[in-house]
């Protein structure tokens, strides 16, 4: 028999805005769908109810002189997807079959979660306490159907669980208006006197229908705890996305960085739930002339730690800061697992994965993210070639390459090459000035031939020779052989 | 005398022996060059959480020995920073010296006054067995925070190798080695090509703060 729990977050948009912004909390707070005075209130915080404010029935200044330490706001509807998301990776995190109703209520099987929590109590506790760690004060139950899950929720202690077979008594004392019923529907069961869901659900389906129509036998059967359809499981997969509509536009990093602080909190603890790390960041920022700011940080390694990813931010933001005040933030941090923090059992340990994410982001903003990196040889034959590979630290990298250490005779490279003077005898150079060098030559090796490319604008045709100064160096110098030429692109040391 | 008794006495010190200042080098974690005539004469290797200096004129094969040290280095599993401002490391041969390429963190400021900043960098990240900073090609005026260097090695127990023509960290080099007296050798023969064989260098223990200086070994480079 298939069990349902139902995670919910009464006050959705109260919630999403205290979530973002933690002062709120325990404040009298009303929210708006618009600014100015005269629009209806649609949400309002349990202390804002208790002074008497009530959603679309008071404006925004009828709240006010209701209470006058009332604070209004504008819906938030960036943060109140953050806080939906927020509740599907709670749910994500002990189960894989979940669906979101649009009011932000997340069911999801409870079949398969016994396993991990033991029964469906702690299963309804769990839920509870992990959406407390992403930010919301949520409910949640555990019933034989969706419906008796959600009303279960909203209507019992907290974390309600409904044994199987129980549901119609638990549903008969509930009024009428839990089901929300059509306001037609609602006068002509209050005329007939059918008040709570018991006495509606010993109401016959047909004639309800005949009467009242679908919405009707629709009610009838809720009331007995029924679901019209089955669950029908989303796939929630890719970045998770924290997003915040900030109160006034922001044109300094610090205030920024403050906000961000609390994104990237939340983002760190919705990728936690599933044991992963962060392992690339995006940025977009709404300006208050209306263009948008989007960037993308790339982390070396999935991190958790707040810090490090706050640090990279800050480089980023300072490197390039935004041309405009920003009125909305959207934080998105992409999951992936978090390597193991030693390299091998009998290995050094290595640089901590958040400590050099963050140095290589330090270093990219100081040297150009493509000056840092692994050395890589070109696979070309032109000497001197280099590229850059990223570096990643991986614990299964292959082992380093045997055999002693060997002092070898390497080059330093001169990018880009320097021209020469070269003095020669009988096609050999005898004495050779340069910036930085020069003096008789005293050994010499070559010419040996590199042509390279021809196909292309990037033909290289060199003879090239390693020629001992009397200056002490030892030099790997070429001749241009379409115009004569001289260059000196490497010292022997 | 007892064997005990003997053994003992060898630990804890014979009366009369004195031992003025730091430790020796025997007691101090040490970062094996991989040379081992080097390494005897160190005992060990270079001092780990120490600025170690190594100087001399172009071609004398300083470059060559770091990379050697940095060989064997990321041989053994450590991650090498190096700092190279003029742009002077060419990989294809550099690998001829045997270094893990995935193992080294190679760092181009834009310009070389950005160079001892993202040393301190590395230095600060912990985690590094090595960390080069190659001055061999920069400017003499070039202003390095050495005591700032230093404490970040030490903090972080990384041996930081500083290239350069002539020494410029004066007491805050734990170590200073000086490469002198090149010879190139080049191999010559009846019908065959004239090649650059390799150079010989002398190999001079100029500062040792945790031993004996003056000591001279000959390190030969050959060519890949």
């Amino acid at each position: 028999m298939a069990r349902i729990a139902c995670l919910v977050v009464p006050d959705l948009p109260v919630a999403a805005i205290r979530r973002a912004d933690p002062d709120r909390a325990g404040r009298a707070l009303a929210l708006t769908d618009a600014p100015g005075a005269h629009v209806r209130v649609v949400a309002a915080s349990a202390e804002a109810r208790a002074l008497g404010v009530r959603p679309g029935r008071h404006t925004a200044a009828q709240a006010r002189a209701l209470a006058t330490d009332l604070i209004v706001r504008q819906r938030d509807r960036a943060a109140e997807d953050s806080a939906r998301r927020a509740l599907v990776d709670v749910a994500a995190s002990l189960a894989d079959r979940i669906e979101l109703a649009p009011d932000g209520t997340v069911c999801l099987d409870a079949g398969g979660a016994a396993h991990l929590v033991g029964s469906e109590a702690g299963l309804a506790t769990a839920l509870v306490a992990r959406a407390a760690r992403v930010g919301l004060e949520a409910r949640a139950a555990v019933g034989s159907s969706m419906i008796v899950a959600r009303l279960a929720a909203y209507h019992g202690h907290g974390t309600e669980v409904v044994p199987p077979g129980t549901a119609r008594g638990f549903l008969a004392p509930l009024p009428l208006a839990c089901l929300d019923p059509p306001a037609a529907a609602a006068e002509t069961l209050a005329r007939w006197g059918i008040r709570t869901l018991g006495e509606l659900a010993r109401l016959p389906v047909e004639e309800i229908a005949t009467r009242l129509g679908v919405p009707g036998a629709a009610l009838v059967r809720a009331a007995r705890g029924e679901d019209e359809r089955p669950l029908a499981p989303q796939s929630f997969a890719g970045a998770v996305e924290e997003a915040m509509a900030l109160e006034y536009a922001i044109d300094t990093v610090e205030p920024l960085l403050f906000a961000l602080h609390g994104l990237a909190r939340r983002a760190i603890e919705r990728i936690g739930l599933a044991g992963t790390g962060c392992a690339e960041l995006g940025l977009a920022l709404e300006l208050d002339d209306r263009s948008r700011d989007t960037r993308t940080i790339p982390l070396v390694a999935p991190t958790r730690d707040v810090k490090t990813l706050l640090t990279c931010l800050r480089v980023a933001l300072e490197a390039r800061p935004p041309r405009a005040a920003v009125v909305r933030v959207v934080l998105s941090a992409v999951p992936a697992r978090v390597r193991a923090t030693q390299l091998g059992l009998f290995t050094p340990a290595g640089p901590a994965p958040e400590r050099l994410a963050t140095t290589l982001a330090r270093l990219g903003v100081l040297c150009d993210p493509a000056r840092v990196g692994v050395p890589v040889a070109v696979d070309s034959h032109r000497p001197g070639d280099a590229g850059v590979a990223p570096f990643t630290l991986d614990a299964t990298a292959p082992p380093a390459p045997a055999g002693a250490a060997a002092c070898r005779l390497v080059i330093r490279s001169l990018r880009p090459p320097r021209p020469l003077q070269v003095f020669t005898e009988r096609d050999a150079p005898c004495f050779v000035r340069g910036t930085g060098l020069g003096g008789r030559v005293v050994g010499l090796a070559g010419p040996w031939r590199v042509a390279t490319e021809w196909w292309n604008d990037a033909a290289c045709a060199r003879d090239y020779y390693d020629l001992e100064l009397s200056d002490g160096g030892i030099y790997r110098c070429f001749r241009e052989r379409r115009s004569g030429d001289w260059f000196v692109d490497g010292a022997y040391d | 005398m007892p064997f005990a008794a003997s053994t003992l006495l060898d630990r804890l010190g014979r009366p009369g022996d004195l031992r003025l200042g730091l430790s020796p080098r025997g007691g101090h974690p040490t970062l094996p060059t991989g040379v081992e005539a080097l390494d005897r004469m160190l005992g060990g290797g270079l001092p780990r959480g120490r600025l170690v200096e190594l100087t001399g004129r172009r071609s004398t094969g300083r470059t060559g020995l770091a990379c050697a040290i940095a060989a064997r280095a990321t041989r053994h599993g450590e991650v090498v920073g190096w700092v190279d401002p003029t742009d002077a490391l060419d990989p294809e041969t550099v690998m001829t010296t045997g270094i893990a390429p995935t193992r080294v963190l190679w760092v181009r400021p834009r310009t070389e006054h950005d160079a001892p900043k993202a040393a301190e960098y590395l230095l600060g990240a912990g985690g590094f067995g090595l960390v080069v900073l190659d001055l061999a090609e920069a400017a003499p005026h070039l202003r390095i925070p050495w005591p700032r260097l230093t404490r970040a090695a030490e903090r972080t127990r990384t041996t930081f190798l500083v290239l350069a023509p002539e020494r410029r960290a004066g007491s805050y080099a734990a170590l200073g080695l000086e490469l002198s007296e090149r010879r190139a050798h080049w191999s010559r023969g009846p019908g065959r090509p004239t090649l650059l064989d390799g150079v010989t260098a002398a190999l001079t223990v100029a500062r040792d703060r945790l031993g004996v200086p003056g000591r001279r070994l000959t390190v030969r480079h050959a060519c890949a």
